[in-house]
């Protein structure tokens, strides 16, 4: 190690509670911004994984919907048989979906319900741990953490879409922060909205021959009205709806752990110099210029930022270990972009912070390691 | 305790650090309270200033916000038949998501019958819709996709015509948007789609009374009020869970702050306090001058961080007009109280070690 950089550990480390307090503060606040970054990333991917899991390669929607989340789409029923018709399309399947409440007691979950057809290929729910994966008439079929939450299982009713259905099957897999996913029978669906020929969504399966950007495309070409994507582009939607929703949150944060982390790292590495006054003094009677001891006041900050960075890190990352395991349906995902942006507020944390002594250290005066008694 | 003043504003670097450290904290945290509280006050504007104490919804739903709710055919009907009810004002709404500028926003739509009511109750310019491609939008969000009356926006599969800006109805995930309720109709094609009724009964009759009344089937019949406690909790499991973290967490790190840097100055000052024991003083008074300094610099610190809370909540409400920062007195109080709490702890651990020295052993090294 340098000597800058030994100076800097021996006059960070003598006062342990201090440097422990420091490291503490930048950890928490930036671990503020990672946890956020984390948590917003995590309720993106947990709002994929219907779109990701229904096996559809290409989705077709009401012009202008491009999402699925708390949205709605209505088509003509007609669509699916459009659909059907053009080239490259193995096999379409129409679904209804809505936002609906599911109750059953006092238990209440928002989830997104289902319309499935009876011969449906694509759609359904990907993970039955109990029962059945098909869904009749009056049936349904819900994530069995919200079945458990209830205190209800297979046989049991709940009421949805304004009506009652019984447990037919437990899927997992199928619920995150904000909702689940039930699946129920298109007809009951469809009788709930007044029997009007509609359908939400209509899933493809495109040939083997063919790519679902082509496929994507001839629709497009050929039915009116409607939004084609691909299951990746709908899925990356998803996933931008809520970056972008959450955009303004993320940046108050940020700029809120980057000014507390700010503070706590200013002030230690000020207070640290100024209690070390002595100890500069001796440095500079001893021939040391000005420059080395600016280094080793920014070389304080760096290893207070860097641990407060690591020990920020560990937490985060042990929030992201204990959060889903404790039945919180909240996932937290630490993505690398979201390490570099917090590496980098860092290294600016410990830049800024090494300015403030900057005044102290050069106006030392070497005599005043002579003087008996003074301020220290 | 002159002593305690004087030694405290000599260096005043320092003191003005202290200050500034617990001032920064404190407003950091109250901030952020503020910023959630708004959040909640801003869920519940359109249920606050619409008309009617009692809410008809789809069987099972019982929040405004979170779910799309379809009530039975010949609802409105049947309450309007009910005795003791003065007004039914039904309404179709629905979460739409659009694009602009690159960016996905959302339009919490709201479809009414000007006739009847449930429109914006704050229209700031313009008219309501008159027509089906006719919609009102919320002024910030106006402001933001730089919208203006007249002006053409997609919804969905058509195309709307902007007629009104409102005031008051943005929200946490959005904005209010107010059309016709044919044109959600027709939108959602769903020809008689009703979502909610909203009931006011007729004077003299009260609200809960009402609502145990009606008996519609399909319908769940609600309080307005118990609606909106349900559109909180919605929102507190979905949004509270991060906000609430980041509240937390600044919480720590303020309250942190605020001990490190009376600690700090408190320690640094040991040899006067040493000085002062040699000249006999008793560690009653060291004590108490100790926690009268960590208090000035504390309160004056927490005084300036409730300004600095209050002056960036109003920086931060005019350059981004969606958020609101409701800074309460609970919160402050609160917060006040764990900081001193925190100083007056963070100097006596210090004072302690001071008020066991012999005194002459500050003179040495």
């Amino acid at each position: 190690m340098s000597a800058e950089g030994l100076l800097a550990r021996r006059s960070l480390t003598r006062n342990r509670v201090r440097f422990a307090v420091s490291v503490g503060g930048v950890a928490l606040a930036l671990s503020l911004t990672l946890a956020l970054d984390a948590i917003y990333a995590g309720v993106a991917n947990q709002l994929t994984t219907y779109v990701d899991r229904a096996g559809a390669d290409v989705w077709v929607a009401q012009a202008g919907v491009r999402n699925l989340h708390m949205v709605a789409s209505w088509l003509p029923a007609s669509v699916t048989e459009r659909v059907r018709a053009v080239p490259g399309v193995a096999e379409a399947t129409p679904i209804l979906y809505s936002t609906d409440t599911i109750s059953a007691g006092d238990e209440r979950g928002v989830a997104y319900v289902i319309g499935l057809p009876a011969d449906e290929t694509m759609g359904g729910p990907w993970d039955v741990v109990q029962g059945s994966a098909r869904v009749g008439r009056g049936e349904i079929i819900v994530d069995q953490g919200f079945a458990r939450k209830a205190g209800v299982s297979i046989g049991d009713t709940v009421t949805v879409l304004g009506g009652q259905a019984r447990i037919v099957g437990l899927s997992q897999g199928t619920a995150s922060l904000v909702n689940s996913v039930a699946f129920v029978s298109f007809d009951d669906f469809q009788a709930v909205r007044g029997g009007a020929p509609v359908v939400s969504f209509v899933l493809v399966k495109v040939a083997t021959t063919t790519s679902p950007e082509a496929v994507a495309a001839a629709i497009g070409g050929l039915v009116p009205d409607v939004t084609v994507q691909t299951g990746t582009d709908f899925s990356a939607q998803e996933r931008r709806l809520v970056m972008d929703m959450s955009a303004d949150v993320i940046s108050i944060m940020n700029a809120v752990g980057f000014v507390v982390g700010l503070a706590v790292v200013a002030l230690t590495v000020y207070v640290a110099t100024l209690a070390r006054r002595r100890e500069y003094g001796v440095l500079k009677a001893l021939g040391a210029r000005n420059g080395l001891l600016y280094r080793v006041v920014l070389a304080q900050s760096f290893l207070s930022v860097a641990a407060g960075f690591l020990v920020g890190l560990a937490f985060t990352s042990l929030l992201a270990f204990v959060v889903p395991r404790v039945g919180l349906n909240l996932e937290l995902s630490i993505s690398a972009a979201s390490l570099i942006k917090v590496g980098l507020f860092a290294a600016i944390i410990a830049g800024l912070a090494s300015i403030l002594p900057v005044r102290q250290v050069s106006s030392v005066d070497p005599a005043v390691v002579f003087r008996r008694g003074a301020a220290v | 305790m002159l002593l305690a003043r004087r030694n405290l504003f000599r260096d005043r670097t320092r003191f003005l650090l202290s200050v500034l450290g617990v001032a920064v904290s404190i407003g950091l945290i109250l901030l952020l309270a503020g910023y959630r509280s708004g959040i909640y006050r801003q869920a519940s504007a359109y249920l606050d200033h619409a008309q009617g104490s009692v809410l008809v919804a789809e069987r099972g739903v019982r929040d405004f916000m979170g779910t799309s709710s379809v009530l039975p055919a010949g609802a409105e009907q049947a309450v309007r038949q009910a005795p003791g009810v003065a007004r039914v004002i039904p309404v179709v709404s629905q979460f739409v998501i659009f694009e602009m500028h690159g960016r996905k926003d959302g339009f919490f739509l709201v479809g009414y019958d000007p006739a009847k009511g449930g429109g914006p109750w704050d229209l700031a310019t313009g008219r309501e819709p008159e027509a089906d491609d006719e919609i009102v939008v919320d002024e910030t969000a106006a402001r933001q996709h730089g919208l203006a009356i007249g002006d053409q926006i997609r919804l969905l599969d058509r195309d709307a015509t902007v007629v009104g800006l409102s005031g008051g109805t943005t929200f946490w995930a959005g904005s209010m948007a107010f059309a016709r309720i044919s044109t959600l109709q027709s939108l959602l094609r769903a020809p008689d789609l009703q979502s909610f009724l909203l009931v006011t009964p007729t004077g003299g009759t009260d609200a809960a009374a009402i609502a145990n009344r009606l008996s519609i089937p399909g319908t769940e019949v609600l309080l307005k009020g118990d609606v909106i406690a349900n559109d909180r909790k919605l929102m507190a499991r979905v949004y509270d869970a991060p906000i609430g973290l980041m509240v937390a967490i600044a919480f720590v790190v303020g309250v942190l702050v605020v001990g490190l840097v009376i600690y700090t100055a408190t320690i640094e000052r040991r040899r006067e306090y040493g000085a002062l024991k040699a000249i006999g003083a008793r560690n009653r008074i060291l004590y108490r001058v100790v926690a009268l300094q960590a208090l000035i610099a504390a309160v004056a610190g927490s005084a300036l961080g409730v300004g600095l809370a209050y002056g960036a909540g109003t920086g931060l409400m005019a350059w981004r007009p969606q958020f609101q920062v409701e800074i309460e007195p609970v919160a402050i109080a609160f917060v006040l109280a764990a900081s001193l709490l925190m100083a007056l702890f963070a100097a006596l651990i210090p004072a302690r070690a001071v008020a066991r020295l012999e005194p002459a052993e500050v003179f040495r090294g």
